[in-house]
């Protein structure tokens, strides 16, 4: 950045700055009027007059005072009196928060200490991070909501795998998707769920900025449940949920197994549903594959939308790539891109790992990226991401192999024992081996239900324990396909 | 160390210190007392770091020493035995025999090297004051204190020794009340602190109507010494908030009031005041003031008080418990309530110099 853009974006802000100023002390002029007709005028004199607008921002109005005894006494007394102020004479909604101002200090002083830029907020100024327009207020605010100011939808790459989400994310975000609710997003790690949630959160906030959100995951919800429970002030707890007007959970698959904790999220979550809160869930898996999760809780999260993300196709995979190069200023050759894209398929975190990786090498070692370089850079990325490619494809067709059948077995109707035992192997290694839920299992052995597939399962294990034969079997096939 | 002691004479004694100690201890020998064993008699004190209290008690010593011992169990064992006499012995590993008559008590202490030494008020400002005078300041000011422990500084007695008078202050945000008395110190000792709460809950437990008490006051702690016992106690470290700010400065109205009738016609209307709005009203007409709450499904109650007062009609509300607070603890026959109007804090005050500011419930029309 060359010095002369700098001075005049301080020009800029100083500008702004004092416009802000001249903005509070006619606020407070017509805030002042108002109390002025509400109070007596001993009251009003002696708690108020001298007392001035600080900051108005995020539906927070701050009042600074000359002394702790006017803090404390307008706290508790005045409260309700400098909100109506507030909203008759200027207009505006806002919670009023009183601050002690030093002895020495008048108002205007602290206005400008206080906005008096701060080292590192300089450089903010100067380069707005692709933001511009948005005050840092505003990410102030996000990341006290725990939300990454950077996952928003401009980030987020849309491709065949994720299209619907997204559309979906984004009419709930404007508030066209009433009738999504709840919205249940699932999909395998680093596939972007936290993305598309914190990419609505943020929306919705641009849209309503006085709206009470409340983003967090489901463990910080145990969390905070079980303190609760060990101070006994459940209602606060209560109260604080329940009194969301939009609620995001993260990761709702960590509720597996903590009873009580989902008995008080169902109540929660049952309580903004009927108030017509929108509530949007993130999962790694299916809601109904959700180990050990109540059923009713199951049956809440399907009653509204449910959308898969699904990972990334090779185009998408490359459009991501080039976004972050974008992002980051790194200049990758096309080959090196593609080859990137076509090595991790299963993750866009760790496609973003990968590219890291392969960028800052070429930054630190100023060498020319070559496929081979990256090959030897991606080496353990590669190794983990095959491990995980097994398909229901391979396992089927080593099955068949090595119990000499041919491939249309493995789908056919026909059960003869020769035939449907080598099967139920094929499933049982499809569902230890591959993430697929047991609908899907069935399906590719010739549309199946999935309770044959759990009986393929345990008959299988049944087996292996009882014959050693079957469990020598089992366990070839298992190391091949890991292979 | 061994001593014999009435039954009596030691369950006093403990029962003087034992209320320092809390029940949820994170060290072990705070939930002890330490028992001093000499020529004298026994001297035993309590702490939990911020507030200490010692006592004595006459005892019949035929071998000196000191241990420390579970307070509430020796309480409680004490109180039980059958006997009024009571001899106790401690052997070198802090284990004690308790007989009385027939029962036999063993309990197991603490080395008294562990236990944590009351602070040293050796250069520290010295103040006689008569007993009767902080007893009766403490009471009339100790139930405004605020319970709010975000705002900490208001979580005691602000005790101000300025101008030949000692001023004790206690406010919550919604009341303040404020007692005067002249009292002789010399002008270099001027200053002011805060006593937290619990050391004010101890000190009215011991101060008695006569005699003087001494108060040392070093840099963040304070020591009283009543008759025989001392109550140590660190102060609320912070700047009390300048009260004076809160106390109205003109009057429009001034209706002098029997303490007695007001308390009772409060209590008695306040039974009906909704949980709510939680609030009585005092309707003021010509020299008639009607006392009335009520609350929705409830019911409503209404008593009149006959007054001298000549001014317009008007109507504020209080919320009960503090109206009633200060006219508890006051002994005047005689009340004043100055007020300004519906909206402004009402002040009560008394021919001397008390003072209890408090602000009216906003009136839903």
């Amino acid at each position: 950045m060359s010095k002369h853009s700098e001075g005049v974006n301080n020009d800029e802000s100083e500008r702004r700055q004092h416009e802000e100023e001249i903005g509070n002390v006619a606020i407070w002029d017509r805030v002042k009027a108002k109390l002025s007709e509400y109070l007596s005028p001993d009251a009003f004199n002696r708690w108020f007059k001298n007392a001035g607008l600080v900051a108005h921002e995020d539906g927070e109005g701050v009042i600074g005072v000359q002394s702790d005894m006017q803090q404390i006494w307008i706290e508790t007394n005045y409260l309700v009196e400098l909100r109506a102020a507030f909203a008759e004479g200027a207009g505006i909604h806002c919670s009023p928060r009183v601050v002690v101002l030093g002895q020495e200090q008048s108002a205007t002083e602290l206005v400008t200490a206080a906005r008096k830029p701060k080292a590192g907020e300089q450089i903010k100024v100067v380069v707005p991070e692709g933001k511009e327009g948005r005050p840092d207020s505003f990410e102030r605010r996000l990341k006290k909501l725990g939300i990454n100011p950077e996952f928003d939808f401009d980030s987020f790459v849309v491709g065949d795998n994720s299209q619907f989400a997204h559309a979906a994310c984004s009419a709930v975000a404007s508030q066209e998707g009433r009738s999504f609710n709840p919205l249940f997003i699932h999909g395998r790690a680093g596939l972007g769920k936290t993305h598309l949630m914190s990419a609505v959160a943020q929306q919705y906030l641009v849209n309503n900025p006085k709206a009470k959100v409340v983003f967090l995951t489901a463990e910080h919800f145990a969390n905070e449940f079980i303190e609760a429970v060990r101070k006994g002030n459940l209602d606060i707890f209560r109260k604080a949920y329940r009194s969301a007007d939009v609620m995001l959970i993260d990761d709702i698959q960590f509720l597996a197994g903590k009873e009580r904790t989902q008995d008080e999220f169902f109540h929660t979550f049952s309580t903004l549903l009927n108030s017509q809160t929108q509530i949007i869930v993130t999962c790694d898996c299916p809601a109904p594959e959700i180990q050990t999760l109540e059923p009713r809780l199951i049956s809440r999260f399907e009653s509204g939308l449910t959308v898969e993300l699904q990972p990334p196709g090779f185009e998408t995979r490359v459009a991501i790539l080039r976004r972050k190069m974008e992002q980051w200023k790194v200049d990758l050759d096309n080959g090196v891109v593609v080859h990137i894209a076509n090595l991790i398929k299963s993750n866009v975190r760790r496609l973003e790992g990968a590219l890291t990786r392969v960028a800052s090498y070429s930054f630190l070692s100023s060498e020319k990226m070559t496929i081979e370089k990256v090959d030897e850079l991606l080496r353990d990325l590669v190794r983990d991401e095959n491990s995980q490619q097994i398909t229901v494809d391979q396992i089927q067709k080593l099955a068949a192999d090595y119990y000499d059948l041919s491939l249309a077995d493995m789908s056919s109707r026909r059960r003869p024992a020769s035939i449907a035992f080598p099967r139920q192997v094929a499933m049982y290694l499809a569902r230890q081996l591959t993430k697929l839920s047991l609908v899907e299992i069935g399906e590719a052995f010739g549309r199946r239900d999935h309770g044959t597939v759990i009986h393929a399962c345990k008959k299988v294990k049944q087996d292996m324990e009882t014959n050693p034969e079957v469990k020598a079997a089992v366990e070839k096939l298992t190391s091949a396909l890991q292979r | 160390m061994k001593f014999r002691i009435t039954k009596e004479a030691f369950l006093d004694g403990l029962q003087q210190v034992q209320h320092v100690v809390s029940s949820r201890t994170t060290l072990p020998i705070l939930s002890n007392v330490l028992i001093e064993a000499s020529d004298g008699g026994l001297r035993l004190t309590t702490t939990d770091l911020d507030v200490g209290v010692s006592g004595t008690a006459p005892a019949e010593v035929s071998k000196s020493g000191s241990t420390t011992l579970p307070v509430k169990r020796l309480v409680n064992i004490i109180r039980e035995l059958p006997s009024a006499e009571v001899e106790v012995s401690v052997d070198s590993k802090n284990v004690a025999s308790i007989s009385s008559g027939p029962s036999f008590f063993k309990i197991i202490g603490l080395p008294d090297g562990e236990f944590p030494p009351l602070a040293n008020f050796d250069d520290a400002k010295e103040f006689k004051i008569p007993q009767a005078i902080l007893r009766n300041g403490l009471k009339k000011t100790s139930y405004a204190i605020s319970t709010d422990e975000t705002r900490y500084v208001l979580n005691g007695i602000f005790a101000s020794f300025k101008e030949g008078k000692l001023t004790l202050v206690a406010t919550d945000g919604r009341r303040l009340a404020m007692v005067d008395h002249e009292l002789e110190f010399p002008a270099s000792h001027e200053v002011d602190f805060i006593i937290p709460t619990k050391a004010v809950q101890e000190l009215q437990r011991h101060l008695g109507t006569e005699g003087d008490l001494i108060l040392r006051l070093s840099d963040n702690q304070v020591c009283f010494e009543v008759g025989s016992s001392i109550i140590v106690s660190k102060l609320i470290e912070g700047n009390y908030p300048n009260y004076r700010q809160v106390i109205p400065g003109e009057t429009k109205e001034r209706l002098t009031l029997s303490r007695e009738q007001l308390l009772e016609t409060t209590r008695r209307v306040s039974l009906l005041s909704s949980e709510k709005s939680n609030s009585v009203k005092l309707t003021f007409g010509s020299n008639r003031m009607n006392v009335t709450a009520n609350s929705p499904d409830i019911g409503e109650a209404n008593e009149s008080i006959d007054v001298t007062y000549s001014g317009k009609e008007f109507s504020i509300a209080f919320n009960p418990e503090f109206l009633m607070a200060p006219l508890k603890n006051l002994e005047e026959d005689e009340v004043h309530l100055d007020l300004i109007d519906e909206m402004s804090p009402g002040v009560l005050r008394t021919e001397d110099a008390f003072l209890y500011v408090l602000m009216p419930m906003r009136v839903t029309s």
